[in-house]
């Protein structure tokens, strides 16, 4: 398969690239975080890190090909450095290859058109509720069609993946791919709902420890004014094929409004209800969360140059005997981007 | 330690300065070829109305449609349609983009008043910005190696040109990207051998028009569409406008707005 991919990107390159443009956009993102956990009053965490790093290339190839090429930099404990280097995005984009107005081709390690994964901004420090609670990797090696509807009305995307994320590689690895469907409408200015449907697996389809996920994420989302408020569901159906193992199936529900003060400050909220196996009581947690974003400085886009973001969460397990944990964060996000034309 | 987060968040809140709803200030951003027409108007409005405050400032045509949506300024010049990307960003965030014809325009080529030439086809022009012809004397002028100057691609000016002229076929690797109408002005003013494209508002006598398919772009051309590379320039506001921005697109509109378009060298929409 991986064979056939890479003839599939040579033909593309080839039937696109008549006369190369060179303009590339570079970005570098930066979270330095400090981070004070308790337990039941007891301080298990109080430190201070360069959480994350992203360092982006956005070559425009031609009119209608962009590449984006990404390495996430990561705190990692368990490396002996205590940090860790990935690729998370390396992909190309081909637009206007198919009959379809507003519509683009993407090939290599891409986005995962997930419930809000692949446009989550990060408004609490937290990640987005599907990357959490282990529904998707953000980014797979795959290949999509995506694009919008006419008048802006919503967008779709389609797209086939290996299923292995980008960090856990051979992780999840079979002989399968994986499968997945996203839509989100905007019917009415500031009114969006969006769906999603992905099929994983893990393992041969003939191996006994296979397992088979199918997962749904529902998406609402009302904006008016400087409020917004937005909900999401997922569920996550674990079966095991070759085994007489029942379903499992997962689920959490995530609501987020959000409140700009004004053009430097927005309150944020969240509260999300984690349940590992609907069929089991009392095995899940809450968590609440209350933030907010400051923003330092802006680009000519408006897009966030510097911000200051601020969280308390706390996580209310629904088991009795575990004890409660809250973390306040704190945390400085410095972003600088250019164009080499 | 106990955290107090919400007296501190409402302390935060208090200090915060509302920027919205001060209906005696707008705010008004993008495309650097509406910007004289905004800043003449602006300057227009405000001697008529000594208590009102306008901003004026360029950017481009995405800077323009983005500062809207991001409530940051109250009208976004454009010299382009919105795209249907920006289209749905702005819908799933609350905010309908309402486009307000505000004039119309050419894009006039231009070249260095040296050259020789006069005239070119559209096919010759694309031609020339796809790096195919080189040089002057392929196309009846001095032998003279071509310059080629484009607008960078967040130019509403560049976007229109790439549509109406490339069709989509990549501009030149060697062609020098600038920011804006007054920049490539001055570039082909200073340059020998020099090509570029600049909206009406921005032809001086330091640079020489040039016809393209035998037309010279107009006033009577334009309106006509006669001339093959022409657009008209837009205000987007955030749903229709009200109060000031109004007030602001209504006297632009007005018979004393139009001719404010007609003086900075653009089309009225009479």
């Amino acid at each position: 398969m991986k064979k056939s991919f890479s003839i599939i990107l040579l033909v593309i390159i080839v039937m696109s690239t008549n006369n190369l443009i060179a303009e590339t956009k570079l970005k570098m993102e930066i979270w330095n975080r400090w981070t004070y956990h308790q337990i039941d009053g007891d301080v298990t965490q109080n430190e201070m890190a360069v959480k994350r790093g992203y360092f982006r290339l956005e070559p425009q190839l031609t009119n209608n090909v962009k590449g984006r090429f990404n390495l996430d930099f990561f705190s990692d404990n368990g490396s002996p450095n205590g940090a860790g280097l990935k690729m998370k995005y390396a992909y190309l984009d081909f637009a206007n290859l198919l009959p379809l107005k507003d519509s683009k081709l993407t090939i290599g390690l891409m986005k995962t058109y997930f419930g809000t994964i692949y446009d989550w901004s990060y408004p609490t420090i937290d990640k987005d509720p599907s990357d959490k609670y282990k529904f998707v990797s953000s980014t797979d090696y795959g290949m999509g069609v995506s694009g919008y509807f006419p008048q802006g009305y919503g967008t779709y995307a389609v797209a086939v993946y290996n299923g292995e994320g980008y960090k856990k590689t051979s992780g999840d690895i079979n002989t399968d791919m994986n499968y997945l469907a996203n839509i989100r409408v905007s019917p009415i200015t500031g009114i969006t709902l969006g769906g999603s449907y992905m099929f994983k697996s893990k393992n041969d389809s003939q191996a006994t420890d296979r397992e088979e996920y199918n997962m749904i994420a529902g998406l609402g989302k009302f904006a008016y004014g400087q409020a917004t408020i937005s909900a999401q569901y997922l569920t996550k159906t674990t079966s095991y094929p070759n085994d007489t193992l029942s379903d499992v199936t997962t689920s959490v529900v995530s609501i987020m409004p959000i409140y700009k003060i004004n053009s430097k400050i927005e309150l944020v909220a969240r509260y999300d209800m984690y349940d590992p196996d609907t069929d089991v009581d009392d095995d899940g947690y809450n968590t609440a969360i209350g933030g907010l974003n400051y923003y330092l400085a802006r680009d000519s886009k408006n897009s966030p140059k510097l911000m200051l973001q601020a969280n308390y969460q706390m996580k209310t397990y629904e088991d009795d005997n575990s004890d409660d944990e809250s973390t306040m964060m704190l945390q400085l996000r410095w972003i600088f981007s250019g164009k080499i034309k | 330690m106990k955290f107090k987060i919400l007296p501190i968040l409402t302390v935060l809140a208090l200090l915060a300065v509302p920027a919205f709803g001060q209906s005696n200030r707008l705010t008004i951003a993008g495309s650097t070829t509406v910007l004289p027409i905004a800043q003449a108007a602006a300057e227009a409005y405000m001697d008529l109305h000594p208590e009102i405050n306008i901003s004026v400032r360029g950017g481009g045509s995405s800077v323009g449609i983005a500062s809207v949506m991001t409530g940051t300024a109250n009208i976004g010049n454009a010299s382009r349609h919105v795209k249907t990307k920006e289209l749905a960003t702005a819908r799933e965030n609350g905010i309908e983009l309402y486009e307000n014809i505000v004039a119309n325009d050419g894009i006039a080529v231009v070249v260095n008043p040296s050259n020789t030439i006069n005239g070119l086809t559209t096919a010759q022009l694309k031609s020339i910005y796809a790096g195919e012809v080189q040089n002057w004397k392929e196309l009846g002028g001095t032998n003279k190696p071509i310059v080629i100057i484009s607008r960078d691609t967040s130019s509403g000016t560049f976007e229109v040109f790439n549509k109406l002229v490339m069709k989509n076929v990549p501009v030149a690797a060697s062609a020098l990207k600038l920011a804006s109408n007054n920049a490539v002005a001055s570039t082909i003013s200073n340059t020998p051998g020099s090509i570029g494209y600049v909206g009406l508002g921005y032809l001086n006598d330091s640079v020489k028009a040039i016809t393209i398919d035998k037309v010279m772009p107009t006033k009577k051309t334009i309106q006509s569409k006669e001339y093959p590379i022409a657009r008209t320039l837009q205000m987007y506001t955030n749903d229709e406008p009200t109060g000031l921005t109004k007030k602001f697109i209504d006297f632009i509109l007005s018979t004393e707005g139009q001719k404010i378009v007609e003086e900075q060298g653009f089309i009225s929409l009479n």
